[in-house]
């Protein structure tokens, strides 16, 4: 266990910069989001009420209230999500293909640590989750300040409030990422958590076989959808709607279960058996 | 001591160890010796499990290879293990983290002897300089075992000589150590046994003093009679 968490804490040390890069670029591009778009906002009331000599009252009917809801559906809010997505969709495959690549091959280390094998395949795996989470958490506590800045910016009258909950809940997209009910949380971490699971499976295949490795790494991911989607299809297309909800999610969750245990255990074996550096 | 059994190996269709076998004692040194792509470094991967093997079977006080053997046994590849970013401090910091045989004292000795600066970032060593640091996490570890791969490849002459200084000091003394080299003359006199390759196959196996003294003949002379025979 002690090993496992000294690897975390090293695996995690070496993220710190991009994560803390793609934070920054999070923080500064929503913030000139919030900027821009509330200015635009200001000018077009500007443009109306001075210029064209509308009534606020007609303005405020024509083109509604300044919302945080226009920020965050705005590419300056949602562009720094995706590349934070991106990111770490990327450093699932760096996070094992740095350590065979270029001229240190700390792989070597990593397998000759006097751990089981398996603590590596666990810390790298808690390092994605940290990661996630972590962007997840900061996220959350960059969008009041963000309303914040909407506030300061955009006078009472041209303004809506909405709390953080109401934003999040307002915008499918978001509801992914935050999500609004325990059940949801499971059912969209859990399936991130099972994708990355096989997701390293499969790099651990081609790792370990090389070209052949790819293909028992498509096979085994492409095995994983099967079954984890088994009871989904037999209540579809074979038994006619036999189950009731409730029964389909705990089969949902046993098959989840079912893969994650198995890509841990091959994933096990593959780092013990038949890895090559 | 470590038993090496029958190990085949294939890359591809190329069979690479055709069923090799040879031991390695405690307290001595052996080197494996052979022409590059017989399957050297591919023997030292396979003893720390670094590679699996299609057949056979390595043995390391009897015992295969589990995490605990990790402590028992080290392997000096011909690459550096640690991250370029490091300095060799936050090497060692790291090996002490998670190497309960780790024996600083040891460390710092070997600091010394090759003259190296533990504030160094390891990306910015020269190739004699890599090759000590890399030496230094190996021997530094209180195992009983070190694998070496071509500790001299590569490296100027007088880094050669520290090296070669390394294996009559007492930091090898009482392990049992495998090393593989094309630079025999560096270290032929401090050679216990020698394992020759030639085709994934062990061609001669024998004790360099016996040779020495019974035949007269040094490794070099075994050599010319196995492979330009």
């Amino acid at each position: 266990m002690k090993k496992y968490l000294q690897l975390v804490n090293f695996e995690f040390n070496r993220i710190v910069k991009l994560f803390t890069v793609l934070l920054g670029i999070t923080f500064v591009a929503q913030m000139i989001g919030v900027v821009v778009q509330s200015r635009s906002y200001l000018n077009l009331a500007n443009e109306k009420m001075y210029k064209e000599m509308m009534p606020q009252a007609e303005f405020l009917e024509s083109f509604g209230q300044m919302s945080f809801l226009q920020i965050a559906k705005s590419s300056w809010f949602f562009g720094p999500i995706a590349l934070c997505v991106a990111g770490v969709a990327f450093y699932i495959f760096f996070i094992w293909y740095r350590d065979w690549i270029g001229k240190n091959t700390f792989i070597y280390r990593l397998l000759m640590l006097p751990t089981s094998r398996l603590n590596i395949f666990f810390a790298k795996i808690t390092t994605i989750l940290l990661m996630t989470f972590g962007f997840v958490a900061v996220q959350l506590i960059m969008i009041p300040i963000e309303i914040m800045v909407l506030k300061a910016m955009v006078p009472n009258e041209f303004r809506l409030d909405l709390g953080v909950m109401e934003v999040v809940t307002s915008i499918p997209e978001l509801t992914l990422i935050f999500p609004s009910s325990i059940m949801e949380f499971i059912f969209n971490y859990g399936l991130g958590l099972l994708a990355v699971s096989v997701l390293f499976t499969g790099i651990l295949f081609e790792r370990s076989y090389k070209w052949k490795g790819i293909l028992a790494g498509l096979l085994y991911g492409a095995l994983a959808v099967v079954v984890l989607l088994l009871p989904l299809l037999l209540h579809e297309f074979v038994l006619n709607n036999f189950f009731y909800p409730i029964e389909l999610l705990v089969l949902e969750i046993i098959m989840g279960l079912l893969v994650l245990s198995a890509s841990i255990w091959v994933s096990g074996f593959l780092l013990k058996k038949k890895v090559t550096v | 001591m470590i038993e090496v059994k029958e190990i085949e190996k294939r890359y591809g269709r190329k069979k690479i160890l055709k069923g090799v076998s040879f031991t390695a004692e405690k307290g001595e040194i052996t080197c494996l010796i052979g022409i590059n792509g017989v399957g050297k470094t591919t023997i030292l991967k396979a003893i720390m499990a670094l590679t699996p093997l299609h057949k056979g079977q390595i043995l390391i006080d009897g015992k295969p290879i589990d995490k605990h053997s990790f402590e028992k046994i080290t392997f000096i590849p011909d690459s550096l293990t640690m991250l370029p970013h490091m300095t060799i401090n936050e090497a060692m910091e790291f090996m002490k983290d998670f190497y309960t045989c780790w024996n600083q004292k040891r460390a710092n000795e070997l600091l010394g002897f090759f003259r190296l600066d533990p504030s160094s970032r390891i990306s910015s060593l020269s190739k004699g300089n890599t090759a000590k640091v890399n030496l230094l996490l190996g021997l530094a570890l209180d195992v009983d075992y070190v694998l070496m791969d071509e500790p001299f490849s590569g490296i100027d002459m007088f880094s050669r000589e520290e090296i070669a200084n390394v294996f009559t000091s007492h930091l090898i003394e009482n392990r049992g150590v495998i090393i593989t080299t094309h630079e025999i003359g560096d270290i032929e006199h401090l050679l216990d046994k020698v394992v020759l390759l030639d085709d994934g196959l062990v061609t001669k196996e024998f004790s360099a003093e016996a040779a020495r003294e019974n035949e007269g003949k040094s490794v070099i002379d075994v050599m010319r009679e196995v492979y330009q025979k």
